[in-house]
């Protein structure tokens, strides 16, 4: 009884996760993707090794993405099940049947067809050893990805969380650098590997169902075996509350008191980086993420991205600090009833954030002009002071007025994973804008104005950084228990009713909410159209106001609509922080 | 601590309403209530935690943003810097409220040992057992000395010898000049611990005063009963609880 039982939990959180478009989205296009995979499959070109690559790299990316990208919210966890008398094996077969329903596995078992498809060609025994191979294969994935998602922030620990971060960068990067790969991709897909990667490729489980033999559907079945039994290992680790307090470290004897408020929320902050699993898989991710995005290229011989390894790390790392307030859950009411402490809890997370990357940034992209030495570092060594400052700061504010809070503080795992794609769009963004002026000035600008960009990259900077610490702290004095609210809340937030149609009454008690919206739309034209479309791609038209110049007074045209969409967005958010409330305040477990 | 006309609703759900609350200084004052009934929102909006719709807070004479040097806080239910141990809590916690190393050294080794924390204080918090993160709570609500301490359910999970410990600990801070208030469950600790008693229920005062004029004479729990309206017993006999 019980494995029915946990389904029809799934089925229902899966079917309330169908109300927002991205499930559908990513649906859509994995299917679009294993469609493609097929019809490879069944060419009379396709390669068999080339196949397994594929078949293999897309377990892979199943067990992996969701590490990354979290959007496994409605998955039924051993956790859910903690205080029900049932027997472990029970309720990890009821967890792993539970875990197939969902869009990943039934893209991924169309996706897998592939593999009896290609092998049709060699009769039918070898599509039957081919299916079940491919089944296994999905049994595979289905087992890796329970174990991953349950596994990071429990007995991985800190090695398993760092792990992750790098498995996780590496998929991005090499899927990132997709051009600078896409020459060995061509000639994989066409020619098929090279008789070396042939042999190795021999000894992984992504090939045994093409190569015919029943025989090799033996370990396949086995490692299927164990990652069941290392998945019922987990269940039996969460049921049973075996986890041992880990104790032993810092007492009061050892280690360094705070000198004032923000030197306190930096130790705090310090600790919790090196600690945190969901954090270690962040930096981790960042900085192997940035390297490889800026190294692979030199595969094709592109040099250009080397010296920006160290921006990019900083970019991937600001990025995915957007959404670290809920992360910690409901710790914000210490600063909250501290003399200043929104002051402190703001430039304290800022500046732990900086101490962590800005040396990795200095370091990588010193690293990346030593290694190439014809690529012109000038514009990246601008940028960096720029990216660092807005890097520290923007975060943070973003953090505070995007709380996305987490379903158990105390002991996260992959599944907790708050990363919010506007979130991190935003950073980027502010990023981007932060880093634009200082980056037009190498690039653009007159030759004697190369290396006095470097000051204009500090200046933007440290802009970005009072701006936003300024902002966050607004946000955190003025709506703390707002903040506060949000964090604590696992339940569906209560939002605002924005009317569709014109409505008056609304629009008048609601002006600061009707001008935020107004700007945060208009805002748009300016940095995009008028701005970075002519900045970046050229482009001409009667209403583009930067195609009524020509030469550098076109620059600082398109410049100038960036920075005054910047303004418009800035002072649109800025309103919508302090729009009309909502009813949306955190109700004490015992009011 | 002043409270006048405190309202708090969610939703449709007026979970304090009107309520009015003066506890005077130098004393313990006892806030109880059956579930929901308004105790933990009311704390929460004293301390700043929570926004009320309306009403006045006044502590120590001033509004809760210029008091916040001059109180301790333990809140029920909301986390702690998780990654932490015990002992770092209190460094961070020091940090935040502006005391010297020094002082947070001696005082954070002190708490430490009055509180029986030298084993949980090494362990980080997302590890230790209930009883032992509303010790750390304590210590981190005592380290900067405050005047006020305001504690929701600060005995919840604690075990005996730990729950003797932190009543010496509050008995010492009140006669010392002190003031604390605390919800709790418990009417029997009232009594033993409180000078004053309010009664919540329903997000409305329903009595309150010194706590044996409050008992008026019986104990604080039938009184309390009495007061609240005791869930009265259904028709269902639950015969099947007692079949072999």
């Amino acid at each position: 009884m019980t494995a029915p039982v946990i389904v029809r939990m799934r089925a229902t959180m899966f079917r309330r996760s169908l109300r927002d478009p991205g499930p559908a989205v990513a649906g859509l296009a994995g299917l679009l993707a294993a469609g493609w995979l097929i019809v490879y499959a069944v060419r009379p070109s396709a390669q068999p090794g080339t196949l397994s690559i594929l078949t293999g790299s897309w377990v892979l990316g199943w067990i992996v993405l969701p590490l990354l990208l979290g959007g496994v919210r409605g998955r039924v966890r051993p956790g859910h099940l903690r205080l029900e008398p049932i027997p472990v094996v029970r309720a990890a077969y009821g967890l792993l049947l539970a875990s197939a329903l969902g869009i990943g596995p039934a893209v991924s078992l169309i996706a897998l067809a592939a593999l009896p498809a290609h092998a049709a060609r060699d009769g039918i025994a070898a599509a039957v050893v081919a299916a079940v191979g491919a089944l296994l294969l999905w049994l595979l994935g289905l087992a890796g990805s329970a174990v991953a998602l349950e596994a990071v922030g429990r007995s991985g620990g800190p090695v398993g969380a760092a792990l992750t971060g790098v498995l996780t960068g590496t998929v991005m990067g090499v899927l990132g650098s997709v051009w600078a790969v896409a020459p060995w991709a061509s000639l994989l897909l066409v020619a098929g590997p090279p008789a070396g990667v042939l042999t190795v490729l021999r000894w992984t489980p992504g090939f045994w169902p093409l190569d015919g033999s029943p025989v090799l559907l033996l370990p396949l079945a086995l490692l299927v075996g164990a990652g069941v039994l290392a998945y019922a290992s987990l269940v039996r680790h969460v049921l049973t509350g075996s986890a041992r307090p880990r104790s032993g470290r810092a007492t009061t004897a050892s280690g360094r008191f705070a000198r004032g408020p923000v030197d306190g929320v930096i130790g705090r902050e310090r600790h919790t980086w090196l600690r945190h699993p969901l954090r270690l898989q962040y930096l981790a991710f960042s900085i192997v993420y940035g390297v490889l995005l800026a190294g692979l290229p030199l595969l094709a011989e592109v040099r250009l991205l080397t010296p920006w390894a160290g921006v990019l790390i900083v970019l991937w790392a600001a990025s995915m600090a957007a959404s670290l307030v809920g992360l910690d859950g409901t710790a914000l009411w210490l600063p909250l009833t501290a003399p200043g402490g929104e002051r402190a809890e703001v430039l304290g997370r800022a500046l732990a954030w900086l101490l962590l990357v800005a040396p990795a940034g200095a370091v990588f992209t010193v690293a990346g002009i030593l290694v190439a030495p014809s690529a012109d570092p000038v514009a990246a060594l601008a940028v960096l002071p720029a990216v660092l400052g807005a890097g520290a700061a923007v975060p943070v504010w973003v953090a505070v007025l995007r709380v996305r809070p987490v379903d158990d503080p105390r002991r996260p795992t992959a599944a907790d994973n708050p990363t919010d794609i506007v979130s991190v769009l935003l950073v980027l963004v502010a990023l981007v804008v932060t880093a634009a002026p200082a980056f037009s000035l190498v690039v653009w600008g007159p030759s004697w104005s190369r290396w006095p960009a470097l000051a204009v990259g500090v200046l933007c900077g440290l802009a970005a950084w009072l701006g936003a610490t300024w902002a966050a702290t607004e946000r955190l004095t003025r709506r703390g228990t707002e903040v506060l609210a949000a964090a604590g809340r696992t339940t569906a937030t209560p939002t605002t009713r924005i009317p569709l149609t014109w409505d008056a009454e609304w629009v008048r008690t609601h002006r600061v909410t009707v001008w935020a919206l107004a700007l945060l739309t208009i805002g748009w034209i300016p940095v995009v159209p008028q701005g970075l479309m002519v900045l970046v791609f050229d482009i001409e038209g009667g209403w583009i106001v930067a195609s009524h110049f020509a030469g550098p007074a076109r620059t600082a045209a398109a410049l100038s609509m960036v920075a005054l969409g910047g303004l418009l967005l800035l002072t649109g958010l800025l309103l919508w922080d302090r729009r009309e409330p909502a009813t949306a305040e955190l109700e004490p477990r015992d009011a | 601590m002043e409270i006048r006309g405190l309202v708090k609703a969610f939703g449709d759900f007026r979970a304090v309403d009107g309520l009015d609350l003066t506890v005077r200084g130098g004393t313990c004052h006892g806030v109880v209530g059956p579930n929901g009934a308004g105790k933990s929102t009311t704390l929460g909006m004293a301390v700043g935690l929570i926004t009320p719709d309306a009403g006045t807070i006044r502590l120590l004479g001033h509004d809760i943003r210029r008091a916040r040097a001059l109180i301790g806080v333990l809140p029920d239910g909301l986390d702690l810097p998780e990654r932490l141990t015990g002992a770092e809590l209190l460094r961070y916690t020091a940090g935040l409220r502006g005391l010297d190393p020094a002082t947070a050294r001696t005082r954070s080794a002190e708490l430490i040992d009055v509180l029986g924390l030298a084993k949980g204080a090494g362990t980080p918090l997302a590890d230790c057992s209930t009883g032992t993160r509303k010790k750390i709570g304590l210590a981190q609500a005592l380290v900067h000395a405050p005047r006020l301490l305001v504690l929701d359910e600060p005995f919840e999970a604690v075990d005996p010898v730990s729950a003797l410990a932190i009543r010496r600990v509050l008995q010492r801070f009140v006669a010392g000049g002190g003031t604390t208030v605390l919800s709790t469950h418990s009417m029997l600790l009232v009594e033993q611990m409180c000078d004053d008693v309010t009664v919540v229920n329903r997000g409305r005062v329903v009595a309150a005063g010194p706590v044996a004029e409050v008992a008026a004479g019986g104990t604080l729990e039938d009184r309390f009963v009495e007061l609240v309206g005791a869930d009265v017993a259904g028709e269902g006999s639950l015969d099947w609880l007692t079949r072999r």
